[in-house]
């Protein structure tokens, strides 16, 4: 009973909004916005068919080809993220302790400002004649625009700077654990600096560096900001899809589908991470 | 004697620049001999881990050389050098199994896998922890990651092996078991221990010879007799075992003996252990099993003197017995229970206390 206030606030905020969606995604929808309580699979016969010309349905790799190229964006933007974010966790582990959480606040100082005004930011640093472009121009480097914009790689940078927190958090938190006695223990056994980081740092630091990489690649499938905004909306996303759906098609079950097969996609992702999570602990014995 | 470790005016500054300098180890130089078990013995803060640390590199020397076997070995690199460290709290990777553990120096070396394989059954059969080489640390006992970490140093036959208070993290029957194991292996591999403990009689116990530190300096070196019966300070005989200090003012003396006055007027001879001269100010040390109690009736010899008991420890095996000798002068003397297991003394009872003036030791003041 004691548990009954969480219980509540999980099905309030969680669990009523979800299967809205879920119903919401087996009906038609209203021209107008909404839908009407008339029940349909339309919304996911779309996702992989449309009907041609004479009312025939045809197998249509456009929307699969968008979410294979959101699978694609958000691996590499968290790729990304691990290699910037983790020497940047490592490097405040080695600081001393009470200069660690000056650090770590440093890191957490750009979620205070609105995330779409800092994807503004990064159009006036890509964008044609922008911070990178203008000096290269005048000293004579470059003659015409790299023409940066609305590229998938500005996206990937978008969607990198947006979400690099999310990983150097739990990789310092894991790291910060470290027995730093153990990179001593591993040099004193002959292990050079680079053996020292792939046999005794790496492994250790693993469930941070999984957590990290869950917590930014989920938010990069969802994302619709920097694709938007850096993509100009022309390379969409998953998540742009999606908002596109609500806020200009005003196809809701649509939208709704897809969100479900995004809510799929993260729950297989999770369930394999807890799975090898499992395994690990037993490997390790639960000492 | 092949000297493995040559340490020659090492001086080690922490934190140079700022206003927090500190020197751990001020100008030490000694020598360890090859297939020696060698211990440097000294309280916390005496700079003994500073002194292991630098022979492992962990730190850098402020000043100084550290020759191994002939070479020079302050530029280089921990794992460059062929020594190997088993520490303090054995700092076994949690994430590897204990084979794999004791495996890792030997891939490190590329050795190959067959070598590999057969070094590793032979240094966990070595430490008797063969059955468990597919546990992870976390699934043993301190005993156990005890073994591990030695078997994990000496697996790549180091030349020298350096041991950071190996047996601190152990209760006591264990640490008393694992010295003479440790001073065992240490014959059967036939490699040098540097063996680093705030524990005399750890120290003691291993050791071939002892170098008692204090202060960021080497305050004595020697063979544990050397260190127990003919300490050459204050400090080392404070430190080393329980001792009875008496200061006093040499009035006489000849070659073999000095006489000098203690307290207001009791006048007490001892070795003259050379360099001292009349007038001087010095200071006597006594150890306790030295001294002999007996009825005051059944004084014998001319070394007696009389006394009162004071004060009594019972230790079980042994009693403490505080003597009052008089002219303000106390002494610590032991007396073994008598077989019905009463103490042969009573506080108040009057002594006959016997030492021979062998026994009474003159320290530099």
């Amino acid at each position: 009973m004691g548990l009954a206030p969480s219980y509540f606030v999980i099905g309030i905020f969680m669990l009523v909004p979800m299967i809205i969606m879920g119903v919401f995604s087996f009906l038609e929808p209203n021209p107008y916005g909404g839908v009407k309580p008339v029940g349909s699979l339309a919304a996911y016969v779309k996702l992989f068919f449309e009907y041609d010309l004479e009312d025939n349905l045809v197998f249509n790799p456009g929307y699969l080809n968008i979410i294979l190229r959101s699978f694609q964006l958000s691996f590499g933007a968290t790729l990304l993220c691990l290699i910037f974010g983790f020497p940047v966790a490592y490097y405040i582990t080695l600081q001393p302790e009470h200069r660690r959480n000056f650090y770590i606040y440093l890191i957490t100082i750009p979620f205070w400002t609105n995330l779409l005004i800092r994807t503004f930011a990064w159009i006036i640093i890509l964008g044609r004649g922008g911070v990178i472009e203008a000096p290269l121009l005048a000293a004579g480097i470059i003659e015409d625009s790299l023409r940066m914009m609305y590229t998938d790689g500005a996206i990937a940078i978008g969607l990198t700077y947006s979400y690099l927190p999310l990983m150097v958090l739990p990789i310092y938190a894991s790291l910060e654990k470290l027995d730093l006695r153990l990179l001593e223990a591993a040099s004193d056994l002959y292990a050079n600096r680079f053996e020292i980081m792939t046999k005794v740092v790496i492994p250790l630091c693993k469930p941070g560096i999984i957590a990290g990489c869950i917590l930014v690649f989920i938010p990069c499938l969802g994302a619709f900001i920097a694709p938007n905004l850096l993509g100009g909306g022309k390379k969409l996303m998953l998540g742009s899809l999606v908002q596109f759906q609500f806020a200009s098609a005003r196809n809701w079950p649509f939208g709704a589908a897809l969100s479900m097969l995004l809510l799929s996609a993260v729950v297989v992702t999770l369930i394999f991470y807890a799975r090898a999570a499992k395994r690990r602990e037993v490997m390790e014995g639960s000492a | 004697m092949t000297v493995a470790i040559d340490i020659r005016g090492v001086t080690k500054i922490y934190n140079p620049e700022s206003n927090q300098a500190f020197k751990a180890l001020d100008n030490v130089s000694l020598s360890i001999g090859d297939n020696e078990f060698f211990t440097l013995l000294g309280p916390s803060g005496c700079g003994k881990t500073t002194l292991l640390r630098l022979i492992a590199g962990f730190e850098q020397v402020s000043g100084g050389e550290i020759m191994l076997f002939d070479d020079e070995i302050v530029n280089l690199e921990p794992n460059q050098r062929p020594v190997n460290t088993v520490f303090q709290h054995y700092a076994l990777f949690p994430h590897m199994t204990v084979a794999q553990n004791v495996s890792f120096g030997l891939e490190r070396l590329r050795k190959p896998r067959q070598e590999i394989d057969a070094t590793v059954e032979r240094v966990l059969t070595l430490v008797k922890m063969k059955k468990l080489g597919d546990r992870r640390p976390g699934q043993l006992s301190g005993g156990q990651q005890q073994r591990v970490a030695l078997a994990r140093a000496l697996a790549p036959n180091p030349k020298v092996l350096l041991l950071d208070e190996p047996l601190s993290a152990l209760d006591l029957k264990l640490r008393q078991a694992m010295r003479g194991e440790l001073k065992q292996l240490q014959k059967e591999t036939g490699i040098t221990f540097v063996f680093v403990t705030h524990d005399q009689e750890e120290a003691l116990a291993m050791s071939d010879r002892i170098a008692v530190m204090s202060d960021g300096e080497v305050q004595q070196i020697g063979r544990p007799t050397d260190i127990y019966e003919h300490p050459v300070n204050r400090f080392v005989a404070d430190f080393i075992g329980d001792t009875n200090f008496l200061d006093g003012e040499i009035v006489s003396l000849n070659d073999d003996l000095v006489t000098c006055r203690i307290g207001a007027q009791s006048m007490y001879e001892a070795e003259n252990s050379g360099g001292h001269e009349v007038g001087d100010h010095v200071t006597l040390f006594l150890r306790p099993e030295k001294i002999t109690l007996s009825p005051e009736n059944q004084a014998s010899g001319v070394h007696t003197r009389p006394g009162k008991v004071a004060n009594i420890v019972y230790l079980g095996n042994q009693a403490a017995y505080t003597v009052d000798m008089g002219d303000g002068i106390e002494l610590t003397a032991q007396a073994r229970p008598r077989e019905d297991g009463n103490l042969p003394f009573a506080i108040g009872e009057p002594l006959a206390v016997g030492f021979s003036a062998r026994a009474l030791r003159v320290l530099a003041k």
